[in-house]
């Protein structure tokens, strides 16, 4: 369970990127985070697992604050929420194995890390991941080798790395075709799905959110204005979503 | 609108006629301090200087020679014993003629013509000096294709001498290469010792670079805060801890450095040709027991910090507000205290403007001298800490940062000449001070270089690994170290490249390699030899320049 109580981000230069924000999840949802380009989504996802530092507020993760813990708590509880990037983050000279390895990394002591060592288990459970997203042959290949979509695979196989309970995916399908966006997307159903992990997946376009997301919630300038079902987003709440001048398309 | 409009280029035109007239000035004055004088490289004596360097340097001396020469001895007094007249020599059908056969100056021109000489051969006319068994060039002459010659000289400096000097015309009747001469030899051992140095001095100073780098790189720093006590306790105990490490270090690696002194020496005496290997282990052996305490002391006091900034922040985060603040307080009263003392430690050490004269000659009076205004200073400092939350995080990585970039920046803008000049009197004339010189340098630049790289990179994976659990070192080996590899690959050769020219420099001051020969060859005036040298460093230059550049561009 996520609870996110009145937390608001105001960026060094002054920019206030989420004003008093207050929410929950519970275990298993698949929540999608909507707003106009600007409002607020990366800014919230990365705060969850403290890559942006809270301005003021809460953030608890089951018995977890994670808003005031540092060191080593911090790392024991970012290795259970896995983040999925709109443009992947791969290391794109190292293979595809290593970077999957790679979300492996809050498991294992630094020693052995640094010799690339990594146990035989987690090689294993490396392919699994690999395997279930559909490319197992590419573990060899360097990252920049592959395609949009395939890249995007390996960062949610990087992410299952870390049996993670909650993914964060800010935008995983932005730098997407709409056939791989769909593609994409299954996978973090299945994921969601199949084992139980919540998802907090923030997206631009509605005909997604309906499909995939069993819960949406919308920023607009930073600020909460719409937490329902998809199908609850009516010409209405659009216009209180994204302003009068969108039009409605998906 | 157009009004404005008018007006703004009339501002500019006047800063232009400014700009115009103070270029003017600076050149006209530049001129009038830097002495240029057109007159001075028209004079007939130093262009004749010139000729002379520059078909000297022409003829490069990279052969030995089998010569086969034959010499028509012509005496010739100094001063003048009486009346001036002139000599004639006739020896196996060569006549010779000098007019006059005396001097009365040592610029007196005199002037020797003659028949019957090999036709077409090179020659030179010498001067023996009494009891020598060389002798001195005074001119270059080339006979005839009928046999006949004519050169004048100038009357060298000859001391007056009763006894009659000898003058030689020396022909040139054949000439063998017979292989290399000394010259290209030593000019081959020096350019590889060169070429070594370089490549020494690239490598150990990328060693010492790389992990500096990353202490200046801002992206990587920025995020590095700690709280006050935690910075303070890293503070108090490095010292500690590094002292106690090149204690133990040093007690452990004297003994050590004695054994290898006297049962390995036979690596570098009895394997016979293969004795450069030895030596190069033996070399290798010492300088890491040398250097251990040094690296023992580092790792002892990056432990400490890492201990002591762990145990602060630990402390500071879970302590109830009024303790962390009294430990706080306390920490910061000794962490000031302790780097007040080392700072003044250090100065009194290098004597800064003399301050020596008014301290106490002992270390442990000097230690408590240091500790009163150091306790004050901390005093303040710890009254000032309690102004904020014992939990703020302080910027040290910051901090840290800028005092990297700084000490980069500040070796990179002294010249290698000077570097080279200080080791050179460390350790003496040779090419070991020039390595250490250009190490130095290479540290200084490539950490700059480096640390610009690591700023550069994609922060993306860096966002992503750290997101996964990571932690800083994690995250520097899995998502920055991929990114800089090539990069850092690329300069060190790019390096070695640069450091091959500035060793030809740092041989001028005496860091051995192939700039220490150049230099002796021309205050010898020998430009022939000279100009071996010049071309070795010029064709290896160019090579380095190009694998360089190839390995670089296939790199990256
Ligand atoms: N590092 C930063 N410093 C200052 N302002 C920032 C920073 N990052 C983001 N902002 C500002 O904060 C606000 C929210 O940005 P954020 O990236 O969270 O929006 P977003 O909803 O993810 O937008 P997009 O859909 O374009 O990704 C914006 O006004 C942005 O300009
Ligand atoms: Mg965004």
């Amino acid at each position: 369970m996520l609870k996110v109580q009145n937390l608001t981000k105001v960026y060094e230069d002054g920019t206030v990127a989420l004003k008093d924000v207050s929410f929950e999840v519970p275990d298993g949802q698949f929540v999608a985070v909507i707003g106009l380009s600007g409002s607020g989504k990366s800014t919230l996802l990365r705060c969850i697992n403290r890559l942006i530092e809270p301005t003021s507020g809460e953030i608890w993760w089951n018995d977890t604050h994670i808003s005031h813990i540092s060191g080593e708590e911090l790392r024991r509880a970012r290795r259970q929420i896995g983040m999925i990037f709109q443009h992947f983050n791969l290391v794109d000279r190292s293979s595809v194995l290593t970077n999957v390895l790679s979300g492996r990394l809050g498991y294992i002591n630094s020693m052995s890390s640094i010799l690339g060592r990594f146990p035989e288990e987690d090689v294993q459970r490396a392919y699994t991941s690999l395997a279930r997203v559909g490319i197992r042959d590419k573990a060899n290949n360097l990252a920049d080798e592959l395609s949009g979509g395939q890249r995007q695979r390996v960062g949610i196989a990087r992410a299952l790395m870390q049996e993670p309970q909650m993914i964060l995916a800010d935008e995983p399908v932005a730098s997407l075709d709409p056939a791989l966006a769909h593609s994409i997307m299954r996978h973090l159903l299945q994921i969601n799905q199949e084992d139980n992990i919540t998802v907090l997946c923030s997206l631009h376009f509605l005909d997604l959110v309906q499909q995939y997301s069993t819960r949406a919630i919308a920023l607009n300038e930073g600020q909460l204005v719409f937490d329902g079902t998809p199908q609850e987003i009516d010409d209405d709440k659009f216009v209180e979503i994204y302003g009068r001048e969108a039009e409605r398309i998906g | 609108m157009s009004d404005k409009n008018r007006h703004g280029r009339s501002r500019l035109s006047w800063r232009t006629v400014l700009i115009i007239l103070v270029i003017f000035l600076l050149y006209a004055y530049g001129l009038q301090v830097t002495k240029v004088d057109l007159q001075e490289p028209l004079e007939p004596r130093r262009q004749e200087n010139l000729v002379s360097l520059l078909r000297d340097l022409a003829q490069p001396d990279f052969f030995s020679h089998d010569t086969e020469t034959r010499n028509t001895a012509v005496s010739i007094h100094m001063p003048c014993p009486g009346e001036i007249k002139g000599t004639q020599v006739t020896i196996e059908g060569r006549e010779a003629l000098m007019v006059p056969n005396c001097a009365t100056t040592t610029q007196d021109r005199i002037r020797i013509s003659g028949e019957g000489f090999q036709p077409n051969a090179d020659g030179v006319l010498a001067w023996r000096p009494i009891g020598a068994t060389t002798s001195r060039r005074l001119a270059d002459f080339k006979v005839s294709p009928d046999g006949q010659i004519d050169v004048t000289f100038t009357m060298p400096d000859i001391r007056p001498t009763e006894e009659a000097q000898k003058i030689e015309i020396v022909e040139i009747l054949s000439r063998r290469i017979t292989g290399l001469s000394d010259t290209t030899m030593e000019a081959l051992d020096k350019i590889v010792e060169t070429v070594l140095m370089a490549l020494m001095a690239s490598t150990i100073g990328t060693i010492l670079a790389i992990p500096l780098s990353f202490f200046a790189a801002s992206n990587l720093m920025r995020d590095v805060k700690a709280p006050l006590a935690g910075i303070m306790a890293g503070v108090i105990l490095a010292p500690i801890m590094g002292g106690l490490g090149w204690w133990a270090a040093n007690s452990a690696a004297q003994p050590l450095l004695g054994l290898i002194g006297q049962n390995l020496q036979f690596l570098r005496t009895d394997l016979g040709f293969f004795n450069f290997i030895g030596n190069f282990i033996f070399v290798l052996l010492e300088m890491m027991m040398q250097l251990l305490p040094l690296a023992i002391a580092l790792i002892g006091a990056l432990l400490a910090v890492s201990l002591g900034g762990r145990f602060g922040q630990q402390a500071a985060m879970h302590m109830a507000e009024a303790p962390a603040r009294i430990l706080t307080f306390a920490l910061t009263i000794g962490g000031t205290a302790v780097l007040f003392i080392i700072i003044a430690y250090s100065l009194n050490w290098i004597n800064l403007f003399g301050i020596r004269e008014f301290l106490p000659e002992a270390t442990a009076a000097q230690i408590k001298l240091f500790a009163i205004p150091g306790l004050v200073l901390g005093g303040i400092a710890g009254l000032l800490s309690l102004r904020a939350s014992p939990k703020y995080h302080y910027a040290i990585g910051i901090l840290i940062y800028t005092l990297t970039r700084g000490v980069f920046n500040g070796v990179r803008s002294i010249e290698p000449l000077m570097m080279g000049f200080v080791f050179v009197i460390w350790v003496g004339l040779g090419p070991f001070a020039g390595i250490m010189a250009l190490t130095l340098h290479s540290m200084a630049d490539l950490g700059k270089l480096f640390s610009e790289q690591v700023e550069n990179i994609n922060q993306g994976p860096v966002e992503a690994v750290t997101a996964t659990g990571a932690n800083f070192t994690q995250s520097i080996v899995y998502a920055v170290v991929p990114q800089i590899t090539p990069h850092y690959i690329a300069y060190i050769f790019y390096r070695w490249d640069i450091n091959v020219r500035m060793s030809t420099i740092i041989g001028f001051v005496g860091g051995g390699g192939i700039g220490f020969v150049l230099n002796r060859t021309i205050n010898l005036t020998a430009y022939s030899q000279a100009s071996v040298m010049i071309i070795a460093i010029a064709v290896v230059v160019t090579i380095l320049d190009n694998i360089s550049a190839r390995i670089r561009s296939r790199i990256i």
